[in-house]
């Protein structure tokens, strides 16, 4: 399928690991073509995470690695060309002039090896690019009204055996807006040079969106952007009021958020569902049944010696928490020791003894009582991977019944990565507003969704406590890695907090990400050996 | 009526009548006294809400607590204790008392200066009918802006008005399939 030619002279010409450009500009060739994630994977035979990854810092290695490095050659090139083509036709010289320098970069740097723009642009990767090499073969129709592209959804006129699309990638995510309706529609699917047109950029330019017979500008996506600006011209530049005030309307801003990133999603939020008894509140100001697997656990005994010990900071766990297998619709009651790892809920288990308490947190907790009790489906899928042949460090839990439903972990995705971004802008531009309006959202919007009358929109106390179990098993995994590494962990209490004694920086990154951990405390613990003692 | 089930359960489908549920989330929305009427709190809480002004005596009274202020007195003050009938009427009229005293605020909250709450219908339960008698009945939701007439049928404990204000003031407008969510599971909103 792929001409794997020019692959083959790159590897015959250079043996070591071929050298990618940094991640950030990565993700910046692949959006200057317009091609997506899924786009660039499918060509790549990988997975659209993956080249997520890839931009996000991860390197791939061996064959991959050199198709990768390939691609963005070839966009390299292909945007340097269109680079000064584009010129003339720019309407805004200023946004031009901020976009300039990133493409040039590039191009400059394309230009060390020429002898590969032309595989580049002969290469097959991308065949629509090139009409008129396939006008014979493809069944190529012109249309006489646009229809929406099946990749894009933007108005297309052509389609390609029976689907409306655009033949030029670079036109797929925009409308055509060089193209009069007055032209006669071409006839043969060759499409002038994309140099011809004004290549859409990532940056500039208003985008807009067919609304009926017209077009309308699309809706302001950033809506935490946009808080964020109103918020403090409202209050003229302070900090702290415009602040105090993005805090005070965080849970209606965070639900307003949720629903525009449920915008043409599969699935529903249900967001009062039948809840069973053990998910309610018994009287008005106590608990329901669910355990939620809280840590809270200290080591009982250290080896002699002083030791230096690290309290570190899991970085927005509850944001990382909403990714987790989150139930649909109604619960269903059921019976018998089975889990179906395609739903969720909550489950009366009775949890296996644990043997590991002198080194490891148990996984479900401080608990006192002995017998069984309600836990969320992270704490399950927890127990139920530590017994498995991998790990084998407890027994299976005994399942009795389960509230479940179909679930998926992609509900809050969107939700959670839109507010991962602005967190990670947020911290890269020092931007302490942002941070703490986003640090409200997240945080109030766990804590008020199950029966809370700050938040009267979503009554999900399931979703809350599996939430909360997740942000817990997250931690308790952090736990177990430390453990892994070689690590001597100490604590694992609450939500985020994990003591460790030992290299933890050859375990952990260390920094304000949601990856990485950030040092809360240090101290010493133990009795100092003395230098003639054998210990 | 051929959009009425007549004979709902027949194949084994489970549900409530839709204005049940409705008048169930109202319940849960006025919050009522949590402690049963059968405790000396409950009971206590009860009366008191009962008697705090001659306004809500006279609504008291009008709901049924037809007994005389000497006995009122006796009760709060724990000299005599009310028959298990006299209980059972406390009971009613507190909960119609204070379903009237609510409404009002909950009205407002539910029709929102006319932007109306977002109604979610949770469909019947078909788990006991057999396959081929199954029928796809999808979860829906509706924004529904005016809930004066459920809200005043309620008030009043009146279930056919409630019954009939819920069909024709929100139901009719899922569309021609609205006889399918006569029956419900759940009904949820919140003010």
């Amino acid at each position: 399928m792929t001409d794997f030619d020019a692959i083959d002279a790159l590897l015959a010409g250079a043996r070591q690991e071929v050298p990618l450009p940094p991640a950030g500009e990565r993700r910046a060739l692949r959006e200057g073509l317009n091609l997506s994630r899924t786009q660039l994977a499918r060509a790549l035979e990988v997975s659209p995470s993956t080249v997520g990854g890839w931009e996000s810092g991860r390197d791939p290695s061996g064959e991959v690695r050199e198709k990768y490095a390939y691609f963005l050659k070839g966009a390299r090139t292909k945007l340097a060309a269109a680079a000064p083509a584009e010129q003339p036709e720019e309407t805004a010289p200023a946004e031009a002039g901020t976009e300039r320098p990133e493409e040039t970069a590039p191009a400059e740097a394309g230009t060390e090896r020429p002898e590969e723009t032309a595989p580049a642009e002969a290469g097959t990767e991308q065949p629509s690019a090139h009409g008129s090499g396939d006008d014979g073969d493809e069944d190529v129709v012109a249309l006489s009204t646009p229809q929406p592209c099946v990749l894009c959804g933007q108005p297309a006129r052509h389609q390609v055996a029976g689907f409306p699309q655009h033949l030029d990638p670079s036109h797929c995510g925009t409308p055509e807006r060089t193209r009069t309706l007055h032209q006669a529609p071409p006839t043969e699917p060759s499409l002038p040079p994309a140099s011809a047109h004004p290549r859409p950029r990532t940056g500039g330019g208003v985008k807009v969106v067919p609304a009926g017979r017209r077009l309308k500008t699309a809706d302001d996506p950033d809506l935490i952007a946009a808080a964020v600006s109103a918020a403090l011209d409202q209050h003229g530049g302070d900090v702290e009021a415009a602040t105090a005030a993005l805090v005070r309307r965080a849970i209606p801003d965070a639900m307003a958020l949720l629903d525009q990133t449920r915008k043409g999603g599969r699935y529903d939020i249900v967001a009062h569902p039948w809840l069973p008894d053990v998910l309610r509140k018994q009287t008005s100001r106590g608990p329901d049944q669910i355990w939620e697997a809280r840590p809270k656990w200290t080591r009982a005994e250290l080896p002699p010696g002083e030791f230096e010990v690290t309290a570190l900071d899991v970085n927005g766990a509850y944001l990382s928490a909403l990714k987790t297998h989150l139930p649909l619709g109604q619960l269903e009651h059921s019976t018998g020791d089975r889990h179906d790892r395609r739903r969720a809920g909550v489950h009366l288990i009775t949890p296996p003894a644990w043997e590991h308490d002198a080194y490891l947190p148990n996984p479900i907790g401080s608990r006192d009582e002995p017998g069984p009790l309600w836990v969320t489906e992270p704490t399950l899928r927890l127990l139920l991977r530590l017994s498995g042949p991998k790990y084998g460090l407890c027994d299976p839990p005994e399942i009795h019944e389960s509230w479940t439903s179909g679930a998926t972990e992609g509900l809050l995705e969107k939700f959670r990565v839109a507010l991962k971004d602005a967190r990670d802008r947020a911290i890269a531009e020092n931007d302490d507003v942002t941070l703490e309006y986003v640090k409200a959202m997240y945080s109030k919007f766990v804590s008020t969704m199950g029966e809370s009358n700050y938040n009267r929109e979503l009554y999900r106390t399931d979703w809350m406590h599996l939430i909360r179990s997740q942000a817990f098993a997250n931690l308790w995994w952090k736990a177990h890695r430390a453990y892994d590494e070689g690590l001597m962990v100490v604590r694992a209490m609450g939500t985020d907090e994990l003591h460790v004694i030992g290299e933890w920086r050859a375990v952990f990154p260390e920094g304000r990400g949601v990856s990485e951990v950030k040092v809360k405390d240090v101290y010493t613990v133990g009795t100092p050996v003395a230098a003639g003692q054998d210990v | 009526m051929p959009e009425r089930t007549l004979n709902f359960g027949a194949y084994g489908a489970r549900g409530i009548k839709g204005y049940e549920a409705v008048a169930r989330q109202l319940d849960a929305l006025a919050g009522f006294v949590a402690t049963p009427v059968t405790a000396r709190r409950g009971l206590l809480a009860r009366l008191r809400y009962l008697t705090r002004s001659d306004q809500s005596r006279q609504a008291a009274r009008a709901a049924g607590l037809t007994v005389t202020d000497r006995t009122l007195r006796a009760w709060l003050r724990g000299e005599r204790n009310p028959s298990r009938r006299n209980l059972e009427r406390i009971e009613t009229a507190y909960r119609a008392v204070r379903r009237q005293n609510v409404s009002r605020y909950l009205l407002a909250r539910l029709n929102r200066e006319g932007r109306g709450t977002r109604v979610e219908f949770h469909p019947l339960n078909q788990s006991q009918v057999l396959r081929p008698r199954q029928r796809v009945v999808a979860y829906r939701t509706l924004n529904v802006r005016r809930w004066d007439r459920i809200v005043e049928a309620w008030a009043a404990g009146d279930a056919q008005a409630l019954d009939d204000a819920w069909i024709y003031d929100a139901v009719v407008d899922l569309g021609s399939e609205w006889g399918q969510y006569e029956y419900v599971t759940n009904i949820g909103f919140a003010a």
